[in-house]
This record gives structure tokens, sequence and C-alpha cells, in this order.
């Protein structure tokens, strides 16, 4: 009798994991890089959305590039519904076919936003920012104003670069060289000068962290939104405008995926993170700019490193990219960084 | 001198968990030793976070169910290796320790492509079988000691009294390693509850146990919340190797020492 | 075969068909982009010894060498405490420290040391948070519980007579050290050393984590294929070498081990 009930008992333990993880059915998932990013976009547009539509919202979180190669082995039948990537990665997602074309009649705030928002017909800007140099104070002893300053010998051993995305600091020294992002080779030998002064790379947003936070690396070229989270934490650093070139425009854009079955909530999501009222709170909580015209930017935090008070500004306070130069080069920029900077 | 280098060392080996214990409780962001203050807020965000939630759901579903299969089946496998004659016995016992023997990553990897192709990453059964393969090789290591140790008079005489075979087992054999299974099954629990290698490969974000979804958040964050996080597995880890050690004698089952000899 | 043998052995032949899966994707084509692979080809061995990816074989197997001498040097007093301590609370205590970060996990244990290697405590001379020293810290730590059982085990299978003999005859507690105790406990520290060894080539949380994309080991170059970039052919590649590597060092253990016993 007692061994029947252990048999009962035993086979209704297995019969466990047969039960669905806790997943809702019903849930939008949203494609986003992780840490500060997915909990602003959550506590922002996400809450927002599902007190709104009733629909509940999951992240799959990760890096820019393995975001896209998870994409694009689940090709046609999509594992996320909507995604975040930058303007220029997302050209290759559309290259690859990996987008739906934005239904813009779903999407009546668009017309709000200004018309350098309007990435193409699959994507669409959600806010901006600048990549620019950002350094500890505390820990370097001198003024840094321009982008000229990594190069000096006093850095050296101090800097920390990103190794995932090498656009902005190879564009910044070809502009240097008197050349840009398409003849980005002129710049070849002043970033081979600038190999001594590095102390470390980072491959992740955490590992930037990581190291400022120890002091490891002092000086990073950094996205000026990360900058100003590490100084919520409480670390002091300070965000260069650098006065020789501009910092270098990123801007954030979201997409549909192709082959999703939630294309209607994936837009009406879209639709509200244009708004007005949630932009002005992306721009409080990234401490980025905003893409809707009507958004307003609190007066504390206008003239800010990537903190734009209009499209207008995008273009006179950052040096913007072109995207399918940088989307095509990226790769090869990649390769050639790693091989010549990266490697010991 | 001995005693000097063995404190040390037992120091070095204690260290990060007591610097870990201690930011735990700091009350900003930064990772300050020793803390800043006292605050409890990382570990409600540690016991609060949806992902942390699910998964370790998910780990008590697939720890439960993969130790549950693998302390019978191991044990069935200890009593076949020990007690009959069985050809390439050595060979036999090789291939039930062998999930020892394989890189985490490749077996991952090459379960990975099989659940792939069979259509099962969404499952937590691929989880499953892949834990009771890596709990295997402890379950019968542990159980079959204890066989080789049992009197086989026993089972022989109630037998001659007319038990039929199954009974044997059931009334004599069981009872009698019952140490020997508690220990399997504690073993069993750990060691799946743990791992983290295997799982990181076949695991998806709705199927993903404890350790793969710490290793997530540490990725993706640097704030305390992974310190309150440590601080509670190890407080449950050190308990209960403190039990073990109490009801087992953690000294014999390692063959340490007098009693080891 | 038995059929007190079968459950578990049905268990294994699915780790059996995942290692074949391994085999056979190890020998198709990388079709960028898909998970279709392509036809047959060994361009995926090629690759491994790509220069980016020789670097990553021989940072593992230098890596793991100096683990396993330090793991030894510094396991190596903490077992004979163990192993001779006769206070069976002091027994119990070491056996307590060693064995509880060992059922505490991977990560959590990895990530303690990023603490601690991040400037927590204190400011180190020199960066050691991902960097190899930092990562060759970790993996030390990370192999001592298991050094220290194997050596425990081996000092405690020594007969004291030989001990007793050698200071019967006027040897210092040194000497006896040096010519009988060391020399028996030989096999110990050959079994030991081996299993670390291997164990550390396929290490992976520890470089991961304390690495920072800098310092890769084979398991890191697997993930970063297989999960990272999809390239299954070419991280299956991989994930074979560092099993033939693990294969062929473990069974120079169990060859050692044999030739001793008989």
């Amino acid at each position: 009798m007692r061994s029947r009930l252990a048999v009962l008992l035993l086979v209704a333990l297995l019969a466990l994991p047969m039960v669905p993880p806790a997943r809702a059915q019903n849930a939008l998932v949203v494609s986003v890089w992780g840490g500060n990013w997915k909990d602003t976009v959550d506590r922002v547009i996400g809450k927002a959305f599902t007190a709104k539509t009733g629909i509940p919202v999951e992240y799959e979180v990760g890096g820019t590039i393995d975001r896209l190669a998870k994409a694009r082995v689940a090709k046609g039948n999509p594992l996320v519904d909507l995604n975040f990537t930058t303007t220029h990665v997302a050209r290759l997602y559309i290259s690859d076919g990996l987008y739906d074309k934005l239904d813009m009649a779903r999407l009546p705030a668009s017309k709000e936003i200004a018309k350098e928002a309007f990435r193409s017909d699959s994507h669409i800007g959600s806010w901006a920012y600048v990549y620019t140099v950002v350094y500890r104070p505390d820990l370097v002893k001198e003024d840094i104003t321009k982008w000229s300053d990594l190069w000096k010998p006093s850095l050296k051993g101090k800097l920390a670069l990103p190794d995932f995305d090498p656009s902005h600091i190879i564009t910044i020294a070809a502009l240097m060289e008197g050349g840009n992002e398409v003849n980005w080779q002129k710049g070849e030998a002043k970033l081979k000068q600038l190999k001594e002064s590095v102390a470390a790379f980072y491959s992740t947003d955490a590992q930037s962290q990581d190291l400022m936070k120890t002091g490891q690396g002092p000086v990073q070229v950094m996205l000026s939104v990360n900058a100003y989270h590490l100084q919520e934490q409480g670390i002091a650093v300070k965000v260069v405008q650098p006065t020789d070139y501009p910092g270098v425009v990123g801007i954030d854009t979201m997409a549909v995926m192709a082959g999703t079955k939630k294309a209607e909530a994936a837009h009406q999501f879209i639709n509200l993170a244009l708004s007005k009222e949630i932009q002005t709170e992306l721009v409080k909580a990234l401490r980025a700019g905003p893409v809707n015209l009507g958004a307003t930017v609190p007066a504390s935090l206008k003239g800010q490193p990537g903190i734009f008070s209009s499209t207008a500004e995008w273009k006179e306070r950052g040096y913007i990219m072109n995207d399918e130069a940088r989307a095509k080069n990226l790769p090869g920029w990649r390769e050639w960084f790693t091989a010549n900077i990266v490697k010991k | 001198m001995l005693r000097l280098a063995v404190v040390l060392l037992l120091a070095f080996m204690t260290l990060p968990t007591v610097v870990v214990v201690a930011v735990s409780f700091n009350p900003t962001a930064i990772l300050s030793f020793p803390p800043a203050g006292l605050s409890l807020r990382w570990y409600v965000n540690a016991l609060t976070y949806p992902q942390f939630q699910r998964a370790a759901l998910n780990s008590l579903v697939v720890t439960l169910a993969s130790a549950l299969l693998a302390v019978p089946f191991g044990t069935a496998a200890a009593l076949a290796l020990v007690r009959h004659p069985l050809r390439a016995r050595g060979l036999w016992t090789s291939l039930l320790l062998s999930p020892l023997v394989i890189p985490g990553v490749a077996a991952g990897l090459g379960l990975l492509i099989l659940a792939a192709k069979l259509g099962l990453l969404q499952s937590r059964w691929v989880l499953v079988v892949a834990h009771v393969a890596l709990v295997l090789p402890f379950v019968v290591r542990s159980v079959a000691v204890s066989v080789a140790n049992l009197d086989p008079a026993l089972e022989r005489a109630a037998a001659s009294l007319g038990a039929p075979p199954w009974r044997v087992v059931v009334r004599v054999t069981l009872p009698l390693l019952r140490p020997a299974l508690f220990a399997a099954l504690l073993f069993a629990v750990i060691v799946s509850l743990n791992e983290f290698v295997v799982s990181l490969f076949i695991s998806t974000r709705v199927t993903e146990i404890l350790p793969v979804a710490m290793f997530t958040y540490v990725v993706n964050y640097t704030d305390p919340t992974m310190a309150a996080l440590s601080t509670l597995f190890i407080a449950a880890t050190v308990v209960a190797v403190f039990v073990a050690d109490r009801f087992l004698d953690l000294s014999r089952v390692f063959q340490i020492g007098e009693e080891g000899r | 075969m038995s059929f007190r043998l079968l459950p578990a052995v049905a268990v294994l032949a699915v780790f059996a068909a995942a290692l074949a899966a391994l085999f056979r994707w190890s020998l198709l084509e990388f079709v960028p982009g898909s998970l279709q692979p392509g036809g047959l080809t060994l361009a995926n061995f090629r690759a491994v010894l790509a220069p980016q990816y020789v670097g990553a074989i021989r940072d593992t197997v230098v890596l793991s060498a100096l683990t396993t001498v330090l793991t030894l040097v510094c396991a190596y007093p903490v077992a004979y405490a163990l192993a001779r301590t006769p206070s069976r609370r002091v027994r119990s205590l070491i056996l307590v420290l060693t064995l509880a970060p060992f059922f505490t996990g991977a990560i959590v244990r990895t990530y303690a040391w990023v603490l601690v290697l991040g400037n927590t405590v204190v400011t180190w001379p020199v960066p050691m948070l991902f960097t190899e020293r930092g990562v060759l810290v970790g993996l030390v730590h990370f192999s001592m519980p298991t050094m220290i059982l194997i050596l425990a085990a081996a000092l405690s299978h020594i007969d004291p007579v030989y001990e007793r003999a050698a200071a019967s005859l006027g040897a210092s507690p040194a000497h006896v050290f040096r010519r009988v105790t060391l020399p028996l406990s030989m096999p110990g520290i050959v079994s030991g050393g081996l299993i670390v060894f291997a164990w550390t080539l396929s290490a992976f949380p520890t470089p991961e984590l304390l690495g920072g994309g800098k310092v890769k080991m084979i398991a890191n170059v697997v993930k970063d294929l297989g999960l990272d970039s999809f390239n299954w052919p070419g991280a299956a590649a991989f994930a074979l070498l560092a099993l033939a590597l693990t294969l062929a060092l473990l069974t120079l253990v169990g060859r050692l081990s044999s030739d001793r016993a008989a």
C-alpha cells in the first residue's frame, strides 16, 4: 500500500517538467540591450504599454551583434516580436530580410517626430546619444577637453575602448587625418599610435562600467547614456564635449520582426514609445535626446553632451555617420581593429 | 610553520566568500568593502527579480525530477555492477562514470544541436535528461561503495526464507543502503542545482535554471544583487554540508583520515 | 547485460548521441547566418589552427599547467593537515571549508573573485581583473578543493609504519617528509595533478567572467562560436579538441595508476 503511494508520488513528480514553464503565452517579446537599457525600457515604456493594453512584456537581452546572430538563425520563425538596435546595425537586419515594413498608419505618433528619425521604411529612431570621452577626474589629474588628448603620453595605459564596435574611434582618427568613415584607412597610422595608451578593451556595457568603477580603465570612449548611469550610481565621471571634433552620434531604433504573430501589439508599443509623454520620460530616465519634436528637455539637462533638444542639434553638436557606410564597413572594421589594436 | 601555511591557505579559500557576504549589504550600487552601511535592498531585489523567480522554479523542477530519476537508475546500475558477474565490468564502470570526463562545453553543444534538430529546445525535459546523465556518476559511485560493503548473508537469508528477488531488494537491500541512498540524493541535488556549463547551452530564456540566470545577470549588471543572491546560496550550502558531515561522516565518504584506511 | 543497467545506459545513450552529433557537425561546412550546414569539409579543423584560435589553445595549455603546479603547492599543506590531524573537530572544520566552496557552484565562486580582483577590498598594484593573472588566481582557487581531497586521500593511505620507522632511525621530521612521505604520496600528486590539468583545460566560467573577453580558453571559444556566432561546425571542432585533450590526459592517469596497482 505504501509502496503504491510512493510510486504514484514518483509519477506525479516526474510529470512536473511537463508543466509548461511560467510564460505568459500572449506576451510581447522585446529584444533590447541588458542592464540599465532593459530596466528603463521596461519602466518607462513596458509598464505603460501593459497598463494600456493588458499585454505583458518580456525581454530578450544581449549585445548588439549577439542579438543579430540569434535573429538570423531564427529567421522566419522569430523568437522576438520587436527589436531595438542601433540604426546602422538595423541595416544588417534589413539586408537579411529580418524586418517587416512598418505600417505608418498604425503609428499616428510618428507625425510628431523629426524627419531625421525616419531611418528607413522598416526602422524608426527611438532616441539619440553621443559616443564621447568619459573619464574619472579623481584618477586622471589633468583636464581632457578634446579627442586628440587621448593620444597624450600622460594617458598611456589608462584608456579603455569597446572591442565590439570600433566605429567611433576609427572615424575620429580618420577625421583627424582629413578623411572620414568612408575612406577611413587615412586614420590607420594614427590609430596604431593609440595602441599603447589602451589598458583594456571591454566587450559589454557591464565590463565598461566595471573598468571605470575599479579604475582600471579611467578614460573611456563611452556612450553618454552609460556615463550618466554611472553618475547616478555614485561614480563621479566627467562627460566631455570635445572641442576639436564632435562626439559621434548614435541613434537607437525600433523595428518589427518579420514573421511575428504580434505585429499589432508591436506597432502599439512603438507608437507609445514615440509619443510625447513617453519621450519626455525617456529623456529624463536615459539622459538621451528625444525624437519627438514635442518632447520637453528639462532646463538642467539642456546642452549636456548627448542630450539634444532637437534633431537639428544632432548635426550641430554631433557627428552623424553615414549609416550605410557604417553598416558595410563594420565587419571589416572589427577585423582590422582586432588584428591591429586588440591583439597583443 | 605548517599551521601558519594552512591557516593562510584556508583564509585564501574563504576570502572571496567573506567579501561577497560583506558587499551584499552595501546600500549603494558601488561594490565597496567594507560596506558603507547596512542595507537589505539587494536581497529584496534578488528575491523579487522576475527572471530569478522563474529560474528558481525551473531549478526546483529540473533538480527534483533529475534526482528522483538518477537515484533509482544509479542504484540499479550500482547493484548490477557490484553484484552480478559481468563481463567487461570495467567497461561498464567507465561508461557510467563517463559524463565526468566529457568537457561541459562539448556535452552542452552536442545536446544543443540534438535538441534543436528535434525541436525540443523549449522543453525542460532536455535539461532533465542532461542533469540525470551528469549526476549519475556521483550516484553510482557512492552507492557502489556501500553495496560492496553489504553482507550478502542477509539477502541470502531472506531469499532462503522464500522471498522473491524483488522483495529481497525492497525489504532487505534498499533499507540497508539507506544512508548511501541519502548521500546519493544529496549529491544529486547539489550537483544538479549548481550545474551551469551544460545548462547554459541548452537553456532558453524561459527554461533557464538559476545558475544560468545568475550568469546572465552578472554579464549585464554591476550592482551587488548577485552578491546578495550568492550569500543566500552560500548559506544554504554551508548548512547542507554541515548537516551532511554530521550524519554521513564525510571523511569516510572521501576516504580521508584514520577511518578511511 | 543486466537489465538493471538499462535505464542508466538509456540516459547515457543520449549523451553518446550528443557526441555523435558533435562529431558529424565538425565535419560539415559552416554557412554564416544560418543553422543549415553545408557539405563535408575539413575546414573547421583547419580553422582551429588559425592564428586567432591557436592563441587560445596555447593560452589554455599554459594556464592549465600553471594552475596545476600552483594548486599542488597550495593544496599539499592543507591536505597534509586534513589527513594527519588527530582532532576530529579540526578535520571537520577543514573539510567543511574545503567542500563548501565546492558545492556553491561555479557562478557564485567566480563572481566572488570578480569582486575581490576588482579592487573592492584592496586596490591591486597591477590590474588583476580581466587579465591572465586574475584568471590564474580564479582557476587555482577553483581547483583547490579537488586537489586537497585527492591528496588527503592519498596521504591517508600511506602506512604510518614507514614514517615511524624512519623517525626511529633518527631522521628529523623534515627529513621524514622529504624522503618518505613525499615520495609515497607521489601517486596522489600525479593523479591529482593530471585530473586538475584535464579539468582546467575545459574550464569555462572562470575565464569567461574573470577574463573579460581578453583571456580566452578553449571552452570560451566554443561558447563564442556556438552561442554567439552560431557557427556550430566550428564550435564542434573546438569542442572535440577539448574532449580529445581531456581523454588523452585521463587515459594517462588511468595507465599510471594501474601500473602502480600492478
